[in-house]
């Protein structure tokens, strides 16, 4: 198997926001030409963003999956089964299939493939568009380790990729959703502020920077969030006060809660 | 070296069995004093082999290092009535929650043109010689005398000199913190012994987990908060036992605990400010005693020194 990226045939079925976000983020990482990559869609709606990227279109699953040996699920899992019964026959033992359908176990789609078929599954997240996701992905029975790290390597430039065994729907619950908890906290600090007397829009943008800024810090300082947070705070200085107010809210046990209700939810969605 | 503590209750014989297990000093150069000799602390005292006696113009006179252990609003009586007998080597230290250096040295200043005082807060875990203590120096006294007085508490636990302003957040923190932790311990012992424990296994257990967690985190450059993290195995039962306790605020009981005991700790000092003490606060056998000597030495002076200043009636 070829490691020479640069040669990698890569293939979208779906041209969605998702699909778009990966495939940016492949073409990214520069491992991969344009011209290697082709994307299908019913509709003309979304390919024209792909043909600006220079990306080969079409209408046609049975295309994509012929000229690809790296293919992208990335329809709606609903549309999973009908599309797979479609592709099946030209589906061969030398394709990577990389489910990113929420939902979709690796089971379910060994089980709607031709036997022997190598899959992964993929869970985004939202800011995969713009190139700074948090991927998961696990391996089916038949992808090995060389697999598994060829994707690490297409999905470089998307952003930060793990791969888990049994924790797809945890990392649902917390980067999938977890996107949206942080949108309802920098909203509520804006609110904050602005019954403290900011104007609204300054307040967004404020509180934006603020979760982007931290994000980076946490995220490249390598030190423990815990450590991060007394770092900043001063003795009697506002930072404890805030903090402390946090804490009578019970921010973390909502936290907390917040991941484990989603990833729940996740599970049964899963048919778990 | 002589050590005299005013006041013979919880603090000073917590500070005296401290001082003794560590051999700092001898049981024969402490004194001290209380009206109060039914206190089961006196007995206590008496056994360890200090100096008991219900005058404490005696302990000031025996004394090098005089600790004032007696409660807040006792301080100032306590003042007024040694004094007169303070001494240029005498280091005067109040461990009493939220009085200030500066009320103290105003009375002395009265007897005395320069008296040195330090104010410490400590706490009774120095009985087993793992206390807390903060001092701060006060006007007049030197280098030396902090140092001895490190010297001192360092033989009880841990000890460091801080600004006075921080002493409030500290006894709010430290001072009032082996209450909470024995609260703590109450109860994690009784869910021990909910799920099954005897309750002598289940006190020593909890006891022992909390000061080896203690010790990790002294002796641990990590955060307390990565040390959790390092406990806590995925899907575990001690993350599931966190988020119950996250939901519970508990977080933000402790932190509100420390809050409550430092702004009563200042609350405390504004009423000794003041010198407002109720009736009922103050400790009759006190003010009766020290009348009762003044009368028999004669000096009615001293009375009218305790009048005249305007501030004490006897009601």
């Amino acid at each position: 198997m070829e490691q020479d990226l640069g040669e990698i045939k890569v293939g979208f079925i779906g041209a969605g926001k998702m699909a778009h976000g990966i495939a940016q983020g492949i073409l990214l990482s520069g491992k991969v030409c344009p011209g290697n990559v082709m994307v299908s869609a019913p509709s003309l709606n979304n390919l024209g963003k792909f043909k600006d990227c220079g990306v080969r279109t079409t209408h046609c699953n049975t295309e994509v999956v012929r000229v690809s040996r790296v293919l992208f699920l990335a329809v709606k899992p609903h549309i999973i089964p009908s599309v797979l019964q479609e592709v099946s026959a030209v589906i061969t033992l030398q394709h990577i299939i990389v489910s990113v359908a929420a939902g979709v176990t690796v089971a379910t789609l060994e089980r709607l493939l031709p036997t022997g078929v190598m899959v992964l599954r993929l869970m985004p997240n939202l800011p995969c568009v713009v190139q700074e996701g948090a991927l998961l992905f696990c391996r089916g029975s038949q992808a090995r380790p060389g697999e598994a790290g060829l994707l690490r390597e297409l999905l470089s430039s998307c952003g930060l990729v793990e791969e888990g065994r049994g924790v797809i729907d945890i990392h649902t619950g917390l980067s999938g959703s977890g996107v949206a908890y942080v949108y309802m906290l920098a909203e509520a600090m804006a609110e904050g502020a602005v019954k403290m007397g900011m104007p609204s829009a300054l307040a967004n943008r404020i509180a934006a920077q603020t979760v982007l800024g931290a994000g980076r810090l946490l995220r490249d300082s390598g030190q423990h969030p815990a450590q991060l947070r007394t770092d900043v705070c001063t003795p009697g200085g506002t930072t404890i006060f805030g903090l402390h107010a946090l804490e009578r809210g019970g921010l973390r046990a909502a936290a907390m809660g917040a991941v484990e209700a989603a990833t729940e939810r996740a599970r049964e969605l899963g048919g778990k | 070296m002589s050590v005299g503590f005013i006041g013979a209750g919880q603090l000073a014989y917590a500070l005296a069995r401290g001082f003794t297990a560590a051999g700092v000093i001898a049981t024969h150069k402490i004194t001290a004093s209380s009206p109060d000799t039914g206190l089961p602390t006196v007995t206590g005292l008496r056994k360890l082999g200090v100096n008991f006696t219900t005058s404490n113009k005696d302990t000031v006179k025996n004394s090098d290092v005089l600790f004032l252990a007696v409660k807040p609003h006792i301080i100032p009586f306590v003042l007024d009535e040694i004094g007169p007998d303070i001494e240029n080597r005498h280091l005067v230290v109040s461990c009493a929650a939220g009085v200030t250096i500066h009320s103290i040295e105003k009375k002395l200043s009265l007897c005395h043109p320069a008296p040195k005082v330090m104010r410490c807060m400590t706490n009774t875990p120095v009985v087993v010689r793992e206390g807390a203590t903060v001092y701060a120096t006060g006007t007049h006294a030197e280098v030396e005398d902090g140092k001895l007085l490190e010297q001192l508490m360092a033989s009880v636990g841990f000890c460091i000199e801080v600004e006075e302003d921080l002493i409030d957040a500290v006894t709010g923190l430290s001072g009032s913190g082996p209450a909470y932790a024995f609260t703590a311990l109450d109860a994690l012992a009784d869910g021990g012994v909910k799920m099954g424990l005897p309750r002598r296994l289940a006190l020593r257990l909890g006891a022992q987990a909390l000061l080896g967690a203690a010790k990790m985190v002294l002796d641990s450059e990590q955060h307390p908060g990565q040390l959790k993290d390092n406990v806590c195995s995925p899907g575990g039962a001690t993350i599931h036992a966190l988020h119950v306790m996250e939901s519970g605020g508990f977080r933000s009981l402790l932190i509100n605990a420390v809050e409550t005991s430092c702004i009563r700790t200042r609350e405390l000092q504004c009423l000794a400010d003041q010198e407002k003490i109720s009736p009922a606060a103050i400790k009759k056998t006190t003010l009766d005693k020290v009348l009762q000597e003044s009368t028999s030495i004669g000096v009615k002076g001293r009375i009218s020194l305790l009048n005249s200043k305007g501030t004490k009636s006897k009601n």
